[in-house]
């Protein structure tokens, strides 16, 4: 039988955070949406995560705007598996079913002490990404609880 | 099996015997055994010395009201429990469970003297006792009073078990699985609805577990549950219900299994969001108060009846009735039935209920109406009552092993007020029953009062046809407060219940008064000769039943007791041998000792170094805020101190930051990288403080700027390499930047490469040196620190750590915010005046300096101290005087900030704020330490390269 | 745990995510200079310590990171009401009165 969860670190990837007031082509709050060739994460009213493959040069913006280099700021989780909602329940105060957590939605958030970004990339998998220095205690906490699910 | 189990009744598998020992002794039970039912199919009713008195005390309860049988509970090294209840321990086997609070052994105790000195002890008497002398309290009292009078020994190693925690989400949370929470979840069952049901036994059913007529309906409706996916968590005590749904609840998940069979953790933690929640907590029948109702074999009517019907157990040989209700005729009459002699029903109401007459008659027990029990006799088990008519003097005795008390019920109404509930009096019921609506909370059942069968009254403590002062008729078993205790704390001016609880102890013990706060609360009323209404109730406060710290703590225990921030040299640091020290949330190296070295070799080494050659220093926890957009220079004119407007792309500016009071919050070097872009440095402990204070104003002051800002501390990795020999060590890895001094000055900035990859570079120094501080994508940091280090040998590099940075910087007179600063130092206090733009209009903190206050010339101010001794290097915190020779209290004028031994300079230097100082070097003051007054010479903060010669290498 | 309303994420979140950040609709002058020492005093240290009904900002720190605005009560500590940063004191603009809805 598959294990019912998995928890991997992801590849290196390129980020930027993105600051506007006109989102042309971003997605609203707490959503996410294909961007160039990866995706952007709406975190707050004028703020977005782009994460792109590794080594994508910063994106060219229309209009007023920041974007700041964040590619080695954080360090990724992909947490995957039937269980997998089940495990990062553990640590988040977020109800995450799929009525009020559904695919594709992305929001800052707290597990266990660390702040987190976490995206549900799919039904059983979700992305996770935290400040390099909290990563080690993030994927701790993660595979301990993992042994008692 | 002994002969007081009874075949054919109860839950128990007895064909499944289980083994345990108790205080020793082996004895047998049967799976489906509580230790409680296990002890008394033993025929064991001792099992425990009272808190105070020392006497012994039996069973009340069969479930978690129980005051009486506390045990320690042995499961191997740091597994030891205190204080948990014999009637929530499941048997299993190897169960290892101690009495407490008696020595030698319970049955014979010494303790129990305090009884007979009891008159002694009345509410209040501790601190009315040992008041004198004030050093004997520590020494002699306290210490003597806590052997006496406690309960079980808290466990003395570290606790080996592993405890889990979750958040759930549910639409409907029902606590309690007896009749009233099962009926709701089945109610929403067929919703499609998420429901979880709760209840603190091992298995579901609460009382319905006690009535075997009962047993297909519950077997039904669980086979409902399960079918409709209903979650139903047993073992699961729901310990606080908080404001928007939220309950907190603990799963026991090991305790009940043998400890070798014990894998996973322990306990997990429930953090339960609900949208509705349904308290189906039932309710807890209440004792009555007479003369020595504490003898084992006295206990609760409905206990008896739940001993016979779920695990099979009669309590006694020949029991007893007092009731001032219906409901423990019950038990009266199922014991007859089930073959224990019912010796007499003794009922304070003059008149009873037809029907329970005649069927008293019919089973040939003998029925006392308007009598109370007077008397109870016996040592560890009760052999006998006396009986009184009430007004009567004349008083009988009937022999029994066995006294029932049935008092009424008092639901169990925790959950609701620890949400702030309403309660109001129910007079039928003798208790306090929820009022009205709660957010998404409602009581259903016995909690809500709806409590059958039957009717009765409601006493403070019986009448009794002897003096009241000469007997001890307990309220509180657990802490063994009398009705006699409350009575003087009445006679002594106490009149709100809250300071009777306090005073007499009432209700503050393990149990937090579930048997004995409506009796507390009814002798209190009848002493205050108000109603019990108008006395009111003591606040119920999370958790209902005792819980474990590890529950709580969840995972955080160990190496994720709080994340370590680490950098990406951090594994380096430690190869080579590093000491490191907690700075915030990181971990950050603070000496490398070489071959045995103390702190102060190793120090005085790289000290050395660093002047003479190069140091490496790992940076990385610098706090780092990207600023960027069109308003960036204006937005950090308008919250630092410094002009920032002027400040050319390529140049580096050190920004002090201010709180809108004038004082100093925070510094660092920030640089501009491009018209519309800063990088803004921080303190490593005050960077997610000045990112919110900047966001604080960005968003609410000034939303009109076009600036936003990026927390970049963790995207660069930060290597500081200073020294003479700096230039040299980086110039062959450096690309795409003039290293020259004509062409990157002190303060100056640099985008390039190093060994390849991206370089943000600042020439920048924090120890007078020529030095850089190298900002790498973190994830290269490690690599291009390798490299540095191995082409730093020719150059004579070493590393270096905390402990050293702070050195160098304190012979050049550097503040560290936090260290040299404390909230109330304005620039000019700490000798960087010079930081404050004097023509800038506004500045976050600029208008506070304008205060008269903050030009007294009388200020406490930062100056440098040189010890007489060159070799005494002053406490931090010593506090700084005038004149050692003055009276006591003697006047303090400052106290010393950062002091060290300087090998650079071959003696020890200090800074310290000192009230006036700058207008006193020069002069000689005095640092009192313990042995010794220390002579100080005040200087200026600059002690090495006063020049400043030594910036450029 | 409470839950706070995020009237920037539009949902109700764990007051974990959140930070308090004092009494709200005290606006910093915009030119301290003209102010006296006591004018200052003021603006720096008094406030109005409500029991009750009291206005006050938090941030949605681990979240959208946005400051705004809530209406609470300190007897209570039912949120009544949170609304975005700039919008003002509600019964001013718009004839709340507390006694139903607003934002939950």
């Amino acid at each position: 039988m598959a294990d019912p969860v998995t928890i991997a670190w992801a590849p290196p990837a390129a980020r930027y955070s993105l600051r506007t007031r006109a989102p042309q082509g971003l997605p609203p709050i707490l959503a996410s949406a294909p961007f160039a060739d990866g995706h952007a994460l709406g975190l707050g009213p004028d703020e977005w995560l782009l994460l792109l493959p590794d080594g994508t040069p910063p994106p060219v913006i229309d209009g007023l705007h920041a974007l700041t280099d964040i590619g080695h700021r954080n360090l990724a989780l992909l947490v995957e598996g039937p269980a997998a909602a089940t495990l990062i329940q553990g640590g988040v105060a977020l109800d995450l079913s799929l009525d009020t957590f559904p695919v594709s939605k992305a929001t800052r958030t707290v597990h266990d002490g660390v702040e987190i970004i976490l995206w549900r990339t799919g039904e059983t998998a979700f992305r996770i990404e935290a400040w390099r220095s909290f990563a080690g205690h993030l994927h701790a906490a993660l595979r301990l609880a993992a042994g008692d699910l | 099996m002994s002969g007081f189990r009874l075949p054919g009744r109860g839950r128990i598998d007895t064909a499944r015997p289980v083994a345990f020992r108790f205080d020793g002794t082996p004895l047998t039970g049967a799976a489906g055994d509580t230790l409680a039912s296990a002890l008394l199919a033993n025929g064991v009713h001792l099992v425990g010395r009272s808190f105070k008195y020392h006497r012994p005390r039996g069973l009340l309860g069969a479930g978690v009201e129980e005051p009486n049988a506390l045990m320690g509970v042995d499961r191997g090294a740091g597994r030891t429990t205190a204080n948990v209840r014999a009637t929530t321990i499941e048997l299993h086997d190897d169960l290892a469970v101690e009495t407490q609070n008696r020595w030698p052994s319970l049955g014979f105790d010494l303790g129990a003297a305090t009884n007979l000195l009891s008159p002694l002890f009345p509410a209040g008497f501790y601190n009315k006792t040992f008041m004198w002398p004030r050093a004997a309290w520590e020494r002699l009292y306290e210490p003597a009073i806590r052997r006496m009078a406690g309960l079980g020994k808290a466990p003395d190693t570290i606790d080996p078990d592993r405890y889990a925690a979750t958040y759930a989400f549910v639409d409907l949370l029902v606590v309690g699985a007896g009749r009233a929470g099962i009926e709701a979840a089945l109610a929403a069952s067929a919703s499609g609805e998420r429901v979880l049901l709760i209840d603190e036994q091992a298995e579901l059913g609460g009382k319905q577990l006690g009535e075997p007529a009962r047993w297909p309906w519950l077997t039904d409706a669980l086979q409902t549950l399960a079918a409709a996916g209903v979650t139903c968590l047993p073992r699961t005590t729901a310990i606080g219900l908080y404001h928007d749904g939220f309950v907190g609840a603990v799963e026991r998940l090991t305790d009940h299994l043998p400890p070798a069979r014990a894998t996973g953790p322990r306990e997990r933690l429930h953090r339960i969001r609900a949208g509705r929640i349904v308290l189906a907590t039932g309710a807890i029948e209440r004792p009555l108060v007479f003369a020595d109702n504490d003898r084992p074999g006295i206990m609760l009517a409905s206990a008896a009846r739940t001993y016979l019907h779920r695990y099979g157990v009669a309590v006694g040989r020949r029991a007893a009735l007092i009731a001032s209700h219906d409901s423990g005729y019950r038990a009266a009459f199922d014991l007859a039935e089930a073959g224990v002699a019912v010796a007499a029903i003794v009922d304070i109401r003059e008149t009873v209920d037809r029907t329970l007459l005649a069927r008293a008659k019919a089973l040939g027990i003998e029925l006392l109406t308007h009598h109370v029990v007077s008397a109870t006799h016996g040592a560890k088990r009760l052999v006998g009552i006396g009986v009184a008519a009430i007004g009567a003097k004349t008083e009988r005795r009937i022999v029994c092993d066995t006294l029932l008390m049935a008092g009424g019920w008092t639901p169990t109404v925790h959950l609701w007020s620890h949400g702030k509930g309403a309660l109001s009096w129910d007079a039928a019921l003798g208790a306090f029953v929820p009022e009205g609506a709660m957010e998404q909370v409602t009581c259903v059942g016995a909690c809500a009062g709806a409590i059958d069968p039957g009717h009765g009254v409601h006493a403070e403590a019986l009448w009794s046809p002897r003096d009241p002062t000469t007997f001890k008729a307990f309220v509180d078993l657990q802490n063994d407060v009398t009705a006699r205790d409350i009575r003087l704390a009445v006679r002594e001016g106490f009149r709100s219940i809250e300071h009777i609880k306090r005073y007499t102890t009432n209700g503050m013990a393990t149990d937090q008064g579930k048997t004995s706060n409506l009796n507390g609360l009814q002798v209190a009323a009848g002493a205050l000769g108000t109603a019990a209404p108008q006395v009111g109730l003591t606040t119920f406060r999370p958790p209902y039943t005792p819980t474990t710290f590890g529950a709580l703590a969840g995972i955080a225990k160990d190496a994720l007791f709080q994340p370590t921030r680490m950098t990406v040299i951090d594994g380096w640091a430690e190869r080579q041998g590093a000491v490191f020290e907690n700075v915030a949330q990181w971990r950050r190296a603070r000496y490398f000792p070489q071959g045995g070295e103390d702190m102060d070799a190793a120090v005085a080494r790289e000290c050395k170094a660093v002047r003479a050659a190069v140091g490496i220093f790992d940076a990385s926890t610098l706090g780092k805020i990207e600023v960027v957009g069109p308003d960036a220079a204006e937005f950090l004119n308008r919250m630092y101190t410094n002009p920032w407007k002027m400040l050319a792309p390529g140049r580096c500016r050190y920004g002090l930051l201010l709180g809108e009071d004038g004082f100093i919050r925070d510094d660092g070097v920030a640089a501009r990288l491009a018209d519309d872009r800063f990088h803004v440095t921080t303190t490593t402990g005050g960077a997610a403080r000045v990112l919110g204070m900047m966001e604080d104003y960005l968003q609410t002051e000034w939303p009109d700027l076009d600036v936003w800002l990026t927390s970049t501390t963790e995207q660069y990795a930060v290597i500081a390499l200073q020294g003479p020999r700096a230039r040299d060590l980086i110039a062959p890895f450096v690309e795409g930047i003039d290293l020259s001094p004509e062409a990157l000055p002190h303060m100056a900035y640099a985008e390039g490469r190093i060994c390849g990859v991206p370089l943000r570079l600042f020439r920048v120094s924090f120890t007078g040196e020529l030095g850089f501080e190298v900002n790498v994508p973190a994830g290269h940091g490690l690599a291009v620190w390798e490299t540095l280090w191995a082409e730093g040998q020719k150059h004579g590099i070493t590393a270096y750590g905390t402990e050293t940075m702070h050195v160098l910087r304190a012979e050049k007179g550097y503040i560290i915010v936090g260290q040299d600063t404390d909230g109330t130092l304005t620039p000019d206090d700490a000798g960087i005046g010079w930081a404050v733009g004097k023509k800038k209009p506004d500045f976050v903190g600029r208008r506070s300096l304008a205060r008269p206050d903050m030009h007294l010339p009388d200020r406490k101010q930062l100056v440098g101290l040189l010890t007489e001794d060159a070799d005494t290097v002053l406490e931090e915190g010593a506090q700084i005087v005038a004149d050692p020779d003055a009276p006591i209290p003697m006047p303090m004028i400052g106290h010393v900030t950062s002091a060290y031994h300087s090998s650079t300079l071959g003696r020890s230097i200090a800074l310290a704020v000192v009230a006036g100082g700058r207008a006193r070097v020069g002069e000689t003051l005095f640092v009192p330490m313990p042995g010794k007054t220390h002579r100080v010479t005040v200087t200026d903060t600059l002690f090495y390269d006063r020049e400043g010669t030594r910036l450029d290498g | 745990m409470l839950l706070i309303h995020c009237p920037y994420c539009d949902e109700r979140r764990p007051e974990l995510e959140f930070g308090y950040a004092g009494e709200a609709h005290i606006a910093r002058p915009p030119k301290p200079d003209d102010m006296t020492d006591a004018e200052w005093e003021t603006y720096l240290f008094v406030r109005t310590n409500a029991r009750g009904r009291h206005f006050e900002r938090w941030r949605h720190i681990h979240g959208c990171g946005r400051f705004f605005n809530a209406v609470r009560d300190t007897v209570t500590d039912r949120f009544e009401r949170t609304y975005k940063a700039g919008v003002p004191r509600p019964g001013e603009a718009d004839g709340w009165t507390g006694e139903t809805g607003g934002i939950v």
